[in-house]
């Protein structure tokens, strides 16, 4: 038995869906989608429940993140119901239902709360900075530091608990009956999908966007890796320095394809972009390219007369690793891949 | 008899002709000496073929004609009509079915459909020499319709017949014109009010000199028949004398002690034994409810112009034509059907809109403000135990059409349809768009799984097993539970019983063919129009209106009607009046009449259908049917039973 709350359509607005309601039920999304089967009807069902307002139903599901979102089903539907982006909008609400701090809840559903909190940051950057005499020495290293630290406390305090809570979402209150070995005969789909997102492949036609995503999220976790754990800005080793560069460049040209998509407006995933998809492809440009000219800058040895654009990298970092990584866009990483995981827990269950 | 008889032979392209060796037919036919001609043809039918018929029978005089072809459902008017063209009689001319009887039925006995084909043929040949030419029967017809009923459909119905011409008596049972459309605020697409729609139609028909309005009147006795029909209305007082004060009226209501559910707001609201109409309702004056009135005096106290003293009117007119509008009515829940009657925030669909119209600013009922509203639809129509079988058609949009009404006029309020498919046909789809795009929920189930309206606590629960959602059973809290009520026929059938017109399986008045006579009934002279007829909205009562006023002046329009002459005879000097003739009309055409002091059978021309009901019944074997004598039947079977 399920209560009908017909106030959620509107509260699942603030998330960026909308028109919903108009769904008459005619199912060509499900006919459409490459991922419906006997047992899982995209995107239907997850539309009748959010019509329906089963909030409860929708916790418990999968499927949002299972969608890698091609856009048939919106392109498809006879009602301009936009399906897809109601998908989309589940995942930006099923982000902040797992976050235990709210903060995701308030940085979607309000934009001008999201700018507060980086002009605050970029703010304390700059006090910071300030009282350290903009001394260029001190920011590397503190800025190091930060790199290290943020890494850590990020995934312990937020991230490892939001995971936690969308596993008791979604596997312990269904009472989903896992076996303990079966969670580590799974845990291979959680790497593979982490890393390689090859569910996408089974979503597009064109296989471009897989690609792009791929070496994007290639470039990402390595340049990450490059500086913190290779200290890029202050190594001597030329391997690592052109290893950096590469991956700064793969970084803010992928991002930068990804912009003029948004703003071309010509395939449906990017006809819709909320604010958080513009911050995480922006910031993440901005990372790489900052990082590129930061460490052209030393190449060139004109950065401690240029100190500012160490600022500028630093306040997109800082803004980055405190607002986008814990409660944005970036945690689709994490739970797309979780989600797999689950996925694979839930059918051995069934079994 | 006759001497000069002409027999085609049709070949039917080969559909009679590869069975049926029709040049031995002809041969066979030819022998008879009463035949004066014989051909065979390849096609009867076929222009070439009328045209030389028309030459034969015309050149040569014939005095009767048969053709030997297909059924005479395909092609009797045809050759009547040759007949005619060639100046012969069109009763002189007799058809024979060869192909449907005797080459399709016997296409694997050759021979035999030969001799079968030459026996029917002869059958036609030995009516034909008895036959008589005939003209059709006439009568005057009086220029002059009532149309029963003055909703939306009688007053269209009454304005078109005045507008052509005839004289209309709009006869209406209850003391206000305006009917259902009356009772009912915005209506889609126009967003007019049924005020509006009914104030127009009243006044233009009142403007109108040819249309005479009674009301409180019904038709209590009719005799007659088409073009003649006699009708005695009886008018019921208002007991209030007609220039009446209005504000002296406005006390009287006041002091009447006896309060009663109004059933122009369908019991949500009383009103007194004295009552005013309501803004769509006409005339504009007051009437006394002598049903509830108890005759206390309290009213004549305080206002001058009630008279009790007023009696029952009895009125006799003569129409040529009845048009029947009479309309229908809300179909009423059983109690507990979805809690109606047994739990207190379940209402109908017409009470609902009663409702959105007294309340302004907040949806209130029973103390109570209303969020959350739960339809139920197809209540009483489309059931699987129940005699409604039928969609009540106009329900569907008028729901969401009341939906969208309350949504838009009160805040923060939800509408829930539990339905069994949408059927917002037509242009009404954009109702269901709208209705979606605001927000409001679908849920359906099938015929056999209906939702179940329970209380929990002082709660209303409306609970589905939706089959949008995989048959997962949900729930919705209801402030207020509309129950979508269909159109069913008018509880009260005395018009319908006194004129005696056949009902459908649905209990509508029956019109005589769906598509081809759809406003006719089998009683010539009564046409139906509107929802009397079965469920319609207003667009299609329209529809009907003025196909019946049409069809009811066509009768009329003349001044006089030509009817056929194939009727039954009586014989004066057989016929003794046992009155077993009477028994079997289907049609009541026959009436126990003194003739020179003699108790004899008479037949109004203008009833009897020819249908021949009373012939065998007849002890004295008093009665012909003319063009189907005795003669010509017993001689037809000879011709068949002969074996040379």
């Amino acid at each position: 038995m399920a209560r009908i709350n017909p106030k959620f359509t509107t509260e699942l607005q603030s998330y960026g869906a909308f028109d919903t309601n108009a769904c008459y039920n005619c199912g060509n999304c499900t006919a459409v989608c490459s991922l419906s089967d006997e047992d899982n009807s995209f995107p239907r069902k997850m539309v009748r429940y959010s019509v329906l307002g089963l909030e409860n139903e929708i916790q418990t599901s999968l499927e949002p993140w299972l969608c890698y979102y091609c856009g048939d089903c919106s392109t498809t539907c006879p009602r301009e119901a936009e399906p897809g982006e109601l998908m989309m909008s589940l995942r930006r609400y099923l982000t902040s239902k797992y976050d235990w701090t709210g903060f995701s809840g308030m940085l979607y559903k309000s934009l001008s709360i999201s700018v507060i909190a980086f002009v605050l940051l970029a703010v304390g950057v700059i006090w910071f900075a300030s009282s350290l005499n903009f001394e260029p020495e001190l920011l590397l290293h503190y800025g190091h530091y930060f790199e290290m630290s943020a890494i850590g406390s990020v995934f312990l305090l937020i991230l490892f608990p939001n995971l936690i809570r969308m596993w008791n979402m979604v596997i312990r209150k269904p009472k989903v009956n896992v076996s303990f070995s079966a969670y580590l005969k799974s845990f291979s789909e959680l790497i593979v999908h982490m890393f390689t997102q090859k569910r996408t492949l089974g979503c597009d036609d064109s296989q471009t966007r897989w690609f792009q995503h791929l070496i994007l999220v290639i470039g990402y976790l390595s340049l990450l890796f490059t500086t913190v754990f290779l200290d890029w800005f202050a190594t001597n080793s030329s391997f690592i320095l052109i290893l950096g560069y590469l991956e700064s460049v793969v970084i803010f040209s992928v991002t930068f394809i990804f912009m003029i998509g948004r703003l071309n407006k010509k395939t449906q995933v990017s006809k819709n972009s909320h604010p958080s998809d513009w911050f995480f492809v922006i910031w993440l440009f901005l990372m790489g390219l900052s990082a590129f000219v930061v460490r052209l800058f030393i190449d060139l040895d004109i950065l401690e007369t240029n100190i500012w654009m160490y600022l500028i990298h630093l306040t997109v970092l800082v803004q980055w690793a405190v607002i986008i990584v814990p409660f944005g866009k970036w945690t689709h990483f994490l739970y797309r891949s979780f989600a797999m995981y689950f996925e694979k827990l839930k059918s051995l269950s069934v079994s | 008899m006759k001497k000069k008889i002409g027999v085609y032979v049709c070949h039917c392209g080969g559909n009679i002709s590869d069975y049926v060796d029709v040049e031995k037919v002809r041969a066979e036919i030819e022998k008879d000496e009463s035949v004066f001609l014989s051909k065979t043809t390849m096609f009867a039918c076929a222009d070439s073929n009328q045209k030389d018929m028309v030459t034969d029978i015309a050149e040569k005089q014939l005095d009767g004609a048969v053709v030997a072809s297909c059924s005479p459902t395909l092609h009797l008017l045809t050759f009547s009509a040759v007949a005619e063209r060639a100046g012969l009689n069109k009763y002189n001319y007799i058809h024979a079915n060869i192909r449907e009887q005797a080459s399709w039925a016997h296409s694997d006995d050759k021979v035999g459909a030969t001799k079968k084909a030459i026996q029917i043929v002869k059958a036609a040949v030995a009516k034909v020499k008895r036959s008589n030419a005939l003209e059709p029967f006439r009568v005057a017809a009086t220029n002059a319709v009532a149309v029963v009923g003055a909703g939306i459909a009688g007053l269209r119905s009454a304005i078109q017949l005045a507008e052509s011409g005839a004289q209309v008596y709009l006869i209406e049972r209850e003391f206000f014109v305006g009917g259902r459309v009356a009772q009912w605020d915005d209506l889609f697409v126009s967003n007019e009010t049924g005020k509006e729609l009914i104030t127009r139609l009243y006044d233009r028909a009142m403007n109108h000199k040819n249309i005479t309005l009674f009301t409180g009147a019904e038709i209590i006795e009719n005799s007659g028949s088409v073009g003649n029909i006699s009708l005695k209305v009886r008018i019921s007082p208002r007991h209030m004398k007609l220039d009446c004060n209005e504000g002296n009226l406005g006390r009287a209501i006041e002091v009447c002690p006896v309060v009663v559910p109004d059933k122009f707001n369908f019991n949500i609201t009383t009103r007194k034994a004295i009552y005013h109409n309501f803004p769509g309702e006409y005339p504009q004056l007051p009437v006394i409810d002598m049903e509830h009135c108890t005759r206390c005096g309290e009213c004549e106290k305080v206002c001058e112009n009630v008279d009790f003293s007023q009696k029952d009117e009895f009125l006799n007119i003569k129409v040529g034509s009845v048009l029947l509008a009479t309309g229908f009515d809300p179909y009423e829940p059983k109690d507990d059907e979805f809690g109606y009657k047994t739990i207190d925030n379940v209402v109908t669909l017409p009470q609902f809109k009663r409702l959105v119209h007294y309340c302004d600013d907040k949806l209130v009922y029973k103390g109570k403000e209303v969020k959350n509203i739960a339809y139920i639809y197809c209540v009483g129509s489309r059931q699987v135990d129940g005699e409604n079988k039928y969609c009540s058609r106009y329900c569907c949009t008028a729901t969401i059409h009341a939906a969208i009404t309350a949504k838009k006029k009160y805040k923060d309020l939800y509408n829930f349809h539990f339905n069994r498919g949408i059927r917002t046909y037509g242009k009404q789809e954009v109702l269901y768009d709208e209705s979606s795009r605001l927000g409001d929920i679908y849920l359906q189930s099938f015929e056999d799984h209906p939702p179940v309206v329970s209380k929990e606590g002082d709660k209303t629960i409306v609970t589905i097993n939706d089959i949008l959602t995989a048959d997962k059973t949900l729930e919705v809290e209801a402030d207020l539970v509309v129950l979508v009520t269909g159109m069913v026929p008018r509880q009260d059938n005395s018009i319908g019983s006194l004129l005696k017109i056949p009902r459908g399986r649905d209990n509508f008045f029956n019109e005589i063919h769906m598509k081809l006579r759809p406003v006719e009934t089998v009683i010539d002279g009564v046409t139906i129009a509107g929802a009397s007829q079965g469920p319609k909205n207003i667009m299609e009562s329209m529809n009907s209106s003025l196909a019946a006023a049409t069809k009811s002046f066509s009768l009329i329009a003349a001044g006089e009607l030509a009817l056929s002459p194939t009727i039954a005879k009586i014989d004066v000097d057989n016929c003794l009046w046992c009155g077993k003739c009477d028994d079997a009309c289907p049609f009541n055409a026959l009436t126990k009449t003194d003739v020179d002091g003699k108790q004899i059978a008479v037949v109004n021309g203008s009833v009897c259908k020819g249908c021949g009901m009373c012939m065998p019944v007849c002890p004295s074997n008093a009665i012909e049917l003319i063009g189907y004598t005795d003669d010509q039947i017993e001689s037809m079977i000879d011709a068949l039973v002969s074996t040379d």
